[in-house]
């Protein structure tokens, strides 16, 4: 190849750098960790979830109830109608450490959980 | 079962309501009829009864997100309707001013027209949670009865609150009460932008940002208060930046069009 020195170093340099930019980044969106949380009897379990701080998670809740329930949280800003024996997604965070509590819209006497952020 | 239904339905009656008493005090200052209150509501209550028979399936469509989905084009749809209504009002006379004459009945029937699917919308979206709850109770003979009182109670309270915002509004004279129903109006409207964004980063179609503030030391959500200011103005105790740029957005929207519309005229 006809390039100086100077440019080769440059372009491998570059090269090194956008493979490893790949790489951390592929690590990073590889996988949104899934966390679910089932609602029985109108109760959730397990009724505390430990979710790591900065890090966005998917949360699968199924509904193994025959009845309707919507999970709600003020602290998560969610919001969401779960059909009778069925399932739903609901991506939460990032988020700072703390406590998110959540609750069944339908059944909030019953339907109580939180989310735990650590 | 009683106390839960009664604020269920509440809160889902609430922003209806509100949107409706809105459209309603523009078409009363302008003369116009309302013909599109009762053809609103019942293509509303059509299309929330379809959506809430279907929602197990269309929550599984797009990898489970299809609720997101579904009530964020629902949401940003009612508020281009909003900018467009908005165009509608100002381009045939300014609100509340005497004297103006009568719109055209071509413009009467547009603005008629884009008024009546605009609260069909709304009603689909509120309305389905509530078909699907009370669909819930109908194997549920026990509490059933506990569940229609309340839910009765509750649409009771939302609708009086509706003729409240009606009546307040109607009662303004001059200038305050020409421009308070627009800028409630494009507050809607922000709030609907804001809600489909919001909608959309939980299904992770949208990037989630930090909390822009948060106010809920002060001011919780789930407090009477921040109920209502929710139903009002899409109060929101911790918000994104992007639900607060989506929000700007939509007042800014129907602010510009009031604007143009009248600059045109």
């Amino acid at each position: 190849m006809l390039l100086p020195d100077r440019w080769k170093h440059g372009l491998t340099f570059l090269l090194v750098l956008v493979l490893a930019g790949g790489f951390v980044s592929g690590s990073l969106f590889a996988a949104t960790p899934v966390i679910e949380i089932e609602i029985r009897d109108h109760l959730f379990y397990p009724p505390e979830v430990v979710v790591p701080a900065g890090t966005k998670v998917k949360l699968l809740v199924k509904n193994l109830d025959p009845t309707p329930e919507e999970f709600e949280s003020y602290e998560l800003n969610r919001e969401k109608v779960i059909s009778g024996n069925s399932q739903a997604v609901i991506f939460i965070g990032p988020l700072p450490p703390g406590e998110y509590p959540f609750f069944g819209e339908f059944y909030p006497k019953t339907a109580q959980g939180k989310v735990l952020v650590k | 079962m009683l106390l839960t239904s009664v604020i269920l339905i509440l809160q889902e009656t609430l922003e209806a309501a509100m949107l409706i008493s809105i459209l309603a005090v523009i078409s009363r200052q302008q003369q116009r009829k309302v013909t599109w209150l009762p053809a609103g509501l019942l293509l509303g209550g059509i299309l929330a009864l379809l959506y809430a028979a279907n929602m197990r399936s269309i929550s599984e469509w797009f990898d489970y997100v299809g609720q997101e989905v579904v009530n964020a084009s629902l949401q940003v749809s009612i508020a281009l309707a909003l900018v467009l209504l908005t165009w509608l009002v100002c381009a045939t006379g300014a609100p509340g001013s005497s004297g103006q004459s009568r719109p055209g009945p071509r413009r009467d029937g547009r603005f008629a027209f884009v008024a009546a699917l605009t609260i069909s919308l709304a009603i689909t979206r509120e309305g389905s949670e509530i078909a699907v709850y009370l669909g819930g109770f109908m194997q549920q003979p026990d509490k059933l009865q506990a569940v229609l009182t309340g839910s009765a109670i509750g649409a009771g309270i939302g609708i009086s609150f509706g003729f409240l915002v009606y009546y307040g509004l109607l009662a303004l004279r001059g200038q305050r009460g020409a421009w308070l129903p627009l800028l409630l109006l494009g507050l809607f409207c922000g709030n609907m932008l804001s809600q489909a964004a919001l909608q959309l980063t939980q299904a992770d179609l949208l990037p989630a940002g930090p909390f822009l503030w948060d106010s809920s030391g002060w001011l919780p959500e789930n407090s009477v208060l921040g109920r209502l200011l929710y139903a009002l103005v899409g109060y929101e105790s911790r918000p994104s930046a992007l639900e607060v740029c989506a929000y700007l957005l939509g007042v800014s929207a129907v602010l510009v069009s009031a604007t143009l519309a009248r600059v045109r005229r």
